[in-house]
Parts: structure tokens; C-alpha cells; sequence
């Protein structure tokens, strides 16, 4: 592979940012702004008595952690972002094979020296390492909001929470750490993603009925023909957050090689595999 | 010469509908190429084919490659102005450049920014904003700016008024044409490229009909304004198509020696739009 074939990866995911901005940029812009101000209105709307307990308990919580033992607090924080970029990469891996097969702008893009499993591993990387990305921007700016009014309604109650760059670096730390796991998550859920892909690629119209429409049937044939959910306790098997959430650095081992982890890779790399087919035969 | 493209009884279905029917075709390097057809007789088939966008069945080679194995690869030495507004809608004209250059080796920015600013396309508009003729202009800019070997048009001036399909075709010959690069164009508007073309293609119902150089064309077929009192005569000749003009019956011959026809009255080369006609009713009836 030579340098500018390299570089085309550049364009096609700035392509992809400059498409879905509405769900990669624009979703955390405006939920960082209702978050935050939903907080604020909540600590208006309490008794300054209870308000006062509250950041006791808080100076209390932080009393001694370090910036890495206090992360996972913040990560808390983050959840709401999480649940949102969720559902964002859900729409986007639905959407994403299928739109521009919709408005014909397939045939633009086709008629370029793209192949079609660039195209669609750029989707992935975008996904799994872009839109978490810019989710983490848009989180760092809420945290570091969200660390001043913490500090300004301490010093307000005479109370000190925790150090301001204590808090800070605990911020950043939870971050990466949120980072990590959407990259980590994205390689445990990549039968999903390969499937979401795989429809997104075939279906003429409604990919999110195709995708939904044909597991579901698979699962009865499954559970009709032989009497066994394997397809259905699998899937629940990977449903678990926790397999895929880096609480601290050491975990990010553990987490990508095991034997789990491999076997859903290559089930995530058959499905896209024929995504890619799919978007090759399928005109 | 070579040429560019080379296809041996491509074949592609629909469920029952065959859309190719064994279609074999040669078109030159360095031509213009017509590929002439009513609706579905398989142009746009044909054309996506040779760009591997359209799996076929057949021998198919495309500027040295098989488009079903490496299409990306092909598109380096390829590019394509589809019948629809093809371009994405919600992108900005600088962002399709920024695309293009990014994706594509053989892109020529500078180029293209020349060639947009004789026209009137605001580089900050969203496609979406920009009219059909402004789209075709954009997308016909960009094609041209990438040094490749062949342009394939799939009714490339469909819906513009008379003025931008007639600056389509002008930038056209004058930018891109240059003897060695070949442009296959498919369209209706058989008269408005007639007098670009030096090699003609009829399709009808997923076969080709016709596949000759517009010199071929001169030598093969004749058309005979015959008076009155020498239809009988024309009749016996074969004729593959007869039409009443002014008054006179009007005759076109197919590989009929013109000195046999020079009896009859006074000869042409039938225009590609009466070809046309002729051929369709002919293959239609034969």
C-alpha cells in the first residue's frame, strides 16, 4: 500500500464526519448544554441545607483518591454521552450503506478509486475511534465546566471538594479511560456492527426492519428447528457492558485478548466481509 | 488500433428480464463513441458494466482491466457522469474538491478551480442549492481535471435547457477530447452529439444492433431519395427502411453497392438520427 492510498483514508473519514456531523458533533454539542444546565437547575431547585450535604458527601467521596481513583466517578458522568453516541452508531452503521444507495450518489462515489472494503473499514474506524473521539472533545468541555461549578458552589459553602486540578486530571484520566472503552466496545460488539453493516448494504429500503426483521427470524427457526436459543444466549452474553467498560488502565489487557474477544472478531469480520460483498454485487 | 473496451457476449438479468443479451462490442481508443438506444434497451447497464458498478456475465476488458476484479483500479484510469444528479446533495462545492483531491491521484485542483471560475458556481454552495445544469457543470469540471483515459457519460445533458447542453458539449471537445482519450456518451438527444462522434453504437433489448466507425457508417449504408416510377426498383434492392419525404419515398440501404443504388436518384448518408430509426424498426421487425 503506498502513501496516497494511505492518505485516502484522510478524505473518506472526513466524508464521513462532514455526512453525519448531525450525530457526531452535533448530538453531544447540544446534550453537553442541557446537561449541564439540568444540574444547575437542580441545585437551584434544592434546600441550600441539602445542597450543603451534597458537596459535604462529595468532598467527602474525593477525600484522598487520586486523579485515577476518582476517574471512575467522572465516568459516571460521561453516561449520558455514552448512551447517546450508542444510539448515534446505531442509526449511523444503519444508515450509512443504505443512504447514498437511496440518493444515487452511490454512483459518485463508486466512481472513484475507492474500493468498497476501504470504504467500508473507513466506516468502522469512524464508528469506533472518530465519533468517540469527538464525543470526548465535547465531554472534556462539559467536565471542565462541570469541575468550576463544582469548585465555585464549594468555596460558595465554604467547603473544599477536592483540589481544582485534582479534579481536573481526574477528568482527562476518565476520558481516556471512556476512550479506550468505546474502541474496546466496538471490537466486542463488531458482530453487530458487521451485522448493522450487512443490512445497512442490502436492503432496499427500512435496513433497521431487515436487520431486526431476519436475527429475529433466525432465532425462531433456531429455537423451532432444534429446540436451542444458542443465537439468543449468545448475543445476551455480549450484551453485558461490563465486558467491554475500562474502569482502569490494567483492565485494557484482559479485555481485548481473550478468547471471546477473538471469536467475535472474526464472526464481526465474516459479517463484513459481506457487507463489503454486498455493497460490491447489490446495484 | 487498440481498443479500450473489449466485450464478448456479456450477459445480465434481472429476474426475467434480460437487460444484456449477449452484447459483444470494440469500442477504439482515442474515440468518441455514441451508444445509441431507446429506454431500456440496456445503455446504462452497459455503461455501469464497463465500469464495474453492474455484475455481468462475459468477457468484458475496460482500458486493460477486468471491472468486476479491480474497480478502484480501473477508476484511476476511468471516470463516469451518470443520467441522475449523482453528486451528494449536503455536500459544498469546496468539499467536493477537497474530496476528489483527496481520494484521487490524478486530480488536477488548479485545474478545476480554472474551470469553475468561468462558470457561475459559488465554491460555498451546498450541492442541493445548485440547479441540474450547475451539477452537471460541477461534476463535468471535476471529470476534467483528472488526467484518465476514458469519460463515460449516461445522458449526461438530461433535463438542462438547450444552453448548458450545448456549453456541455463545447467543453467538452475543447478540454478533454484530444485523440488519445476516448468518451463513450449514451443519450436520446441523437442530433445534438451526431456531429462529435466517430464511432456509433445501437443498442436494442440487451443485444447491439449497429457497432461501426462513423466512416464504416458512410460506407455501409446509403440513403436513396427514389422518384415514382423507381420504387419497384428500390423495393427489389432491399431496403432496410422506407419513409415518405416531401412527397418522395425515401430509402436506406444496408451494404448495397452505391453504384447499384445511383440509379435510383440522388444518394446521402442517412444521419444517425434516421439510422437510428431505421435500425430500431429494422431489428425490431427483423
Amino acid at each position: 500500500m503506498d502513501k496516497f492510498s494511505l492518505l485516502q483514508y484522510r478524505a473518506l473519514i472526513r466524508r464521513e464526519i462532514l455526512e453525519h456531523r448531525n450525530l457526531f458533533i452535533l448530538a453531544p454539542t447540544f446534550l453537553a448544554p442541557i446537561l449541564f444546565m439540568a444540574m444547575v437547575w437542580i441545585a437551584n431547585q434544592l434546600d441550600p441545607d441539602d445542597l450543603g450535604s451534597m458537596i459535604s458527601y462529595l468532598a467527602m467521596l474525593f477525600n484522598g483518591l487520586s486523579p485515577v481513583e476518582m476517574a471512575p466517578i467522572f465516568m459516571l458522568g460521561g453516561i449520558p454521552f455514552i448512551i447517546v453516541l450508542f444510539s448515534c452508531a446505531i442509526v449511523y452503521l444503519l444508515v450509512t450503506l443504505y443512504q447514498d444507495r437511496k440518493d444515487s450518489s452511490v454512483l459518485f462515489w463508486q466512481s472513484m478509486p475507492v474500493s468498497n472494503l476501504k470504504t467500508v473499514l473507513t466506516k468502522i474506524v469512524t464508528v469506533g475511534a472518530i465519533a468517540p473521539f469527538f464525543y470526548m472533545a465535547v465531554l472534556f468541555g462539559f467536565y471542565l465546566v462541570t469541575v468550576i461549578w463544582l469548585s465555585i458552589l464549594g468555596v460558595s459553602h465554604d467547603i473544599e471538594i477536592a483540589g481544582i486540578g485534582y479534579m481536573f486530571m481526574a477528568a482527562v484520566v476518565s476520558l481516556l479511560l471512556l476512550y479506550i472503552s468505546a474502541i474496546v466496545a466496538t471490537l466486542w460488539l463488531l458482530p453487530s456492527v458487521g451485522w448493522l453493516l450487512l443490512f445497512s448494504a442490502f436492503a432496499r429500503r427500512t435496513p433497521l426492519m431487515w436487520a431486526a426483521g431476519v436475527f429475529i427470524m433466525i432465532g425462531f427457526l433456531e429455537d423451532f428447528l432444534f429446540g436451542t436459543q444458542f443465537l439468543a444466549n449468545w448475543v445476551e452474553s455480549r450484551a453485558n457492558p461490563n465486558q467491554y467498560l475500562i474502569m482502569s488502565f490494567g483492565d485494557v489487557f484482559d479485555r481485548i485478548f481473550n478468547y471471546d474477544m477473538l471469536f467475535g472478531i472474526v464472526v464481526g469480520a465474516i459479517l463484513i466481509a459481506g457487507a463489503v460483498l454486498m455493497r460490491r454485487f447489490i446495484d | 488500433m487498440t481498443n479500450i473496451v473489449h466485450a464478448r457476449s456479456l450477459q445480465k438479468s434481472y429476474g426475467q428480464f434480460k437487460a444484456l443479451d449477449g452484447v459483444d462490442l470494440d469500442i477504439p481508443a482515442g474515440s468518441i463513441c455514441g451508444l445509441i438506444g431507446p429506454n431500456g434497451a440496456g445503455k446504462t447497464t452497459t455503461l455501469k458494466a464497463l465500469i464495474g458498478l453492474c455484475d455481468v456475465e462475459g468477457e468484458l476488458t475496460v482500458a486493460g482491466r477486468d471491472p468486476r476484479v479491480a474497480r478502484h483500479k480501473l477508476m484511476e484510469e476511468v471516470c463516469f457522469i451518470a443520467d441522475v444528479g449523482i453528486l451528494p446533495k449536503w455536500l459544498r462545492v469546496s468539499q467536493v474538491l477537497d474530496y476528489v483531491e483527496g481520494v484521487h491521484r490524478k486530480f488536477d485542483r488548479a485545474k478545476a478551480i480554472q474551470l469553475l471560475s468561468t462558470t457561475e458556481i459559488p465554491s460555498n454552495k451546498r450541492i442541493k442549492e445548485l440547479s441540474k445544469g450547475m451539477v452537471t457543470q460541477l461534476h463535468l469540471a471535476l471529470v476534467m481535471s483528472i488526467e484518465v483515459q476514458l469519460l463515460v457519460l449516461d445522458e449526461p445533458t438530461l433535463g438542462m435547457d438547450i444552453i448548458y447542453r450545448k456549453e456541455f458539449y463545447d467543453r467538452l471537445l475543447n478540454d478533454f477530447v484530444d485523440g488519445n482519450r476516448t468518451i463513450i456518451i449514451s443519450t436520446h438527444q441523437v442530433e445534438e452529439i451526431e456531429t462529435l462522434l466517430s464511432h456509433l453504437v445501437f443498442i436494442k433489448r440487451g443485444a447491439i444492433v449497429l457497432d461501426a466507425s462513423m466512416a464504416e457508417l458512410a460506407e455501409i449504408y446509403t440513403e436513396v431519395l427514389v422518384t415514382p416510377d423507381k420504387r419497384a426498383q428500390a423495393d427489389a434492392l432491399g431496403p432496410i427502411h422506407v419513409r415518405e419525404l416531401l412527397g418522395k419515398k425515401s430509402y436506406t440501404y444496408e451494404a448495397v453497392p452505391k453504384a447499384e443504388l445511383k440509379v435510383l436518384g440522388e444518394l446521402h448518408t442517412p444521419t444517425v438520427a434516421d439510422l437510428f430509426v431505421a435500425k430500431m424498426k429494422d431489428a425490431k421487425h427483423g
